[in-house]
């Protein structure tokens, strides 16, 4: 009797969201639109869904984006934790401040495969050509999307972009006025707070200004469970301006500064500082070309708190045209010097040598977007050349084709080279037995190499529904190796470009809005790697040190809004098997409930990684490893 | 709502089948199955909460209400883009005493008693008439059509990069003696005369 009766109250309290459901674009719900603040209200994206996923749609490369709405609804407290949510990417977790991200295999500690932007500001240190992720800190809210390609850059992105390019874009300040702020606390975020004020100072000239800090707890060692005194703490601020001087002037400045205790060896926390500010001009004279112009600096400074200290100045400026060629042909071509001014301060045993370098890196492109079909057949032709102080031209050519049956459905292929220039630990890196027996000595390590064949396709079967499929077959050579010295000793060891090989994969993914208040989205990556040491090579590690990655990795992402202004997020992640050191599959799921009490007020309830107690994600080198534990936290936000 | 919906089932008899799907998807939480129904557009919809908020953020002078409970009328004049929506929008709110009310009007003689005015893009041969009525009258006009609020209306909804802004010509919001909150202003592009 109950039962029925449970069923009919369900049943009539669901109807009014259901009543929408089938509305021709996928209405919103009434009490949905209320509860916004007028500033998320002008937020909200009007014409269909498909705009942006439009242009996602006639890319021809595997390009996956995080949208500020899938962030808000994930529980994500930090830029890695942001990043799970890309199933295109391998992200695991080493200790409480470190992380191994990569994408398409070779993750790693310091993987160095993968090209990092954060609002167009190159984020890596060429001590290993690899990203400190505890310093690339944001408020989450502030991010607009992020943009997760898979696969080489290609032509318009820098060196690195050999497996992928994680792009993150900040929302313009017009669209973050008002007060916000956020306070969280639990078991493993200690502690969390961002406070944020976007105002206007005259007509088109809006700002914003920010600061967040945060405390997270120590993870635990595998497999005895105790506290491994890995706490990290950050403190950050900035300010950005943005100026829209025309109707196609827009101007931009953004300057961030932090100071950063991560503790990855639970002995003494590091000291890593840092301060960047960037101007960016576009320009656009019409919809047929635009013109923009960028150029920032960025300081960061890490004392490891054993003596080894790194300095590191960058400087770049870059500027890039985009015009229309006659009816059929688009070009964009462009130019970027960047000076890098890295500075260590060596220990006895070890060092870099010398241990000031400076690095310069200059690069030019030129692409050609050609309508072979209008509307129908696409060639895009690309090539960049980079003069790198190490190995001198790099070239990096591509060509892609685009072809488009029908509105909804696009196959591409692609096939392009890209190169990892050596970084400083590839040649300049000492480590010593005693002053003068060195046991690791640097080399003349040349640039690795892929040549990438690509195939995919992406289809919309039904409005709200995407799906996207991209393939791969990478070949690589002269990835890094680890030579043994002359004998009798077998020292000292160098870096060689001793091994090669190919990898292939694919990675299917898809994103579902159901009906107004009901979206899922997720995919599935597979990965088979196949490296093998080359002839003139004895790399000590048989081909296989460089990388350490799960061959099949899951991600589904549900995002409810349900009645009585709560939301419900969901998140599963499977990730396969890492071989060697070996780490066990392993589920995660985060759970995330919300309830907005009003425009201004959101309260949040998260738990992450709850299936189990704890678990492994990566075993760095020093084959310690630590686990992630399961944890809840608490948030307040405020939006004024 | 809920409970007009199910006697509109029963009245077409398919409430067997269709309260079961409804359970079932309830259940499911799955809300795919249920009846399509005619909903204006997402641009509509927007627009119509966002007269919802203006209530919040005007403040009109005494004299625009008979008396302290007097309802706050939204109204629209010409055809209807909002359906439905803006009705479900304001039903049962009240702001300050006054309860939300909406009314559609063919002609300006028609009106009475009224705060917020959607004025249709149909309307545009009569700015002139409207924009003094509303001047008199303290009405707060609303409009999406260009040139709104350059020519005398009070707020305009634009569009920009698939989302709606808004413009507010201060000048006539201060002529009809009408306040505009700061939170609004900062959100809003000011249109000079």
């Amino acid at each position: 009797m109950i039962a029925p009766c449970i069923l009919l109250i369900a049943g009539v309290t669901l109807l009014p969201r259901c009543a929408y459901a089938q509305a021709p674009d996928n209405a919103f719900r009434v009490d949905t639109l209320k509860r916004l603040s007028l500033e998320e209200l002008m937020n909200v994206e009007v014409t269909s869904v498909s705009k942006r996923p439009e242009k996602l749609k006639a890319a021809a490369s595997a390009i996956q984006v995080i949208t500020q709405e899938d962030i808000r609804q994930s529980g994500a407290t930090s830029v890695p934790e942001a990043l799970r949510l890309a199933p295109n990417l391998q992200v695991a977790q080493v200790n409480a401040s470190q992380w191994a991200i990569s994408a398409r295999g070779f993750s790693n500690v310091l993987a160095n495969k993968l090209l990092v932007l954060i609002d167009g500001r190159v984020v890596y240190t060429p001590m290993y050509a690899g990203v400190f992720w505890d310093v690339q800190n944001l408020v989450l809210e502030d991010i607009d999307r992020i943009e997760v390609i898979s696969g080489p850059g290609g032509t318009l992105w820098g060196a690195n972009a050999v497996n992928g390019v994680i792009n993150i874009i900040t929302k313009n300040s017009k669209d973050t006025q008002g007060l916000f702020a956020e306070a969280a606390v639990g078991s493993k975020l200690r502690g969390l707070g961002s406070l944020r004020y976007g105002g206007k100072l005259a007509k088109n000239l809006t700002y914003r200004v920010y600061g967040t800090a945060f405390k997270r707890g120590s993870t635990i060692y595998h497999p005895d469970s105790v506290e491994t005194q890995d706490d990290w703490t950050i403190a950050q601020g900035g300010v950005r301006l943005d100026w829209a001087a025309t109707e196609g002037d827009a101007v931009t400045f953004q300057t961030n500064l932090y100071n950063d205790r991560p503790n990855p060896d639970g002995n003494n926390p590091i000291v890593a500082r840092g301060t960047n500010a960037l101007a960016r001009w576009a320009h656009s004279t019409s919809d047929k070309s635009n013109l923009q112009l960028q150029a920032y600096v960025d300081h960061t400074w890490r004392d490891f708190r054993n003596g080894f200290t790194e300095k590191l100045n960058t400087y770049d400026v870059e500027g890039q045209h985009r015009f229309r060629l006659g009816q059929r042909q688009e070009v964009i071509y462009g130019l970027g010097f960047r000076y890098m001014d890295h500075d260590v301060n060596n220990l006895e045993l070890f060092a870099f040598e010398p241990a000031r370098k400076s690095l310069y890196l200059f690069n030019v492109f030129l692409q050609d977007e050609i309508a072979l079909v209008p509307e129908r057949l696409r060639l895009t032709l690309g090539i960049k050349i980079e003069h790198n102080a190490y190995t001198a031209f790099q070239y990096q050519p591509n060509a892609r084709l685009n072809w488009t049956p029908a509105p909804t459905q696009t196959v591409w292929a692609a096939v392009s080279r890209a190169v990892r220039n050596p970084a400083r630990i590839d040649r300049e890196f000492f480590l010593y037995l005693a002053p003068q027996l060195p046991f690791i000595a640097g080399s003349n390590f040349q640039s690795e190499e892929v040549l990438a064949y690509e195939l995919g396709w992406r289809i919309q079967p039904q409005e709200g529904l995407s799906v996207s499929l991209a393939t791969f077959y990478n070949v690589y050579d002269n990835i890094r190796s680890v030579e043994p010295g002359p004998a009798p000793l077998g020292i000292p060891i160098t870096f060689g470009n001793g091994v090669k090989g190919h990898t292939h994969g694919a990675e299917l993914s898809a994103t579902y809005q159901l009906n107004g208040w009901w979206r899922l989205r997720g995919g599935y990556t597979y990965l088979e790697k196949n490296l093998k040491v080359k002839e003139n090579s004895a790399d000590a590690n048989q081909g296989s040190a460089e990388s350490n990655d799960p061959s099949h990795q899951v991600l589904l992402q549900s995002m409810m809004k349900l009645p009585a202004r709560i939301e419900l997020g969901t998140i599963f992640r499977y990730v396969g098997e890492l071989p060697k050191p070996k780490v066990s599959e392993y589920v995660g799921l985060d759970i995330r409930l919300a309830w907005k009490l009003d425009q201004r007020i959101e309260l949040n309830l998260v738990g992450q990684n709850l299936v189990k107690s704890s678990h492994t994600e990566f075993i760095p080198s020093s084959l310690v490893a630590k686990d992630i534990e399961r944890s809840v936290y608490a948030k307040v936000v405020c939006r004024f | 709502m809920s409970f007009l919906r199910i006697g509109k089932y029963l009245k077409t008899g398919r409430l067997k089948i269709n309260t079961w799907l409804i359970l079932f998807a309830g259940l499911l939480s799955f809300g795919a199955l249920a009846p399509p129904q005619v909903e204006p557009s997402k641009e509509y919809q927007v627009k119509a909460v966002f007269l919802y908020n203006f209530t919040q953020f005007i403040e009109w002078p005494p004299e625009a209400f008979a008396q302290p409970d007097a309802p706050l009328v939204i109204g629209i004049l010409g055809p209807d883009p909002f359906g439905k929506y803006l009705d479900e929008t304001v039903q049962g709110e009240k702001i300050n005493g006054h309860p939300l009310v909406v009314q559609r009007f063919h002609t300006l003689g028609e009106i009475t008693h009224c705060q917020i005015l959607f004025v249709s893009t149909d309307e545009k041969n009569r700015w002139k008439q409207i924009f003094e009525f509303a001047k008199t009258k303290h009405v707060l006009t609303v409009g999406d059509v260009a040139n709104f609020s350059k020519q005398g209306g009070m707020i305009r909804f634009f569009p920009e990069e698939n989302k709606i802004r808004i413009r507010i010509n201060l000048t006539s919001v201060k002529a009809a003696d009408l306040k505009v909150s700061s939170k609004l202003l900062r959100l809003a592009e000011i249109v000079e005369p």
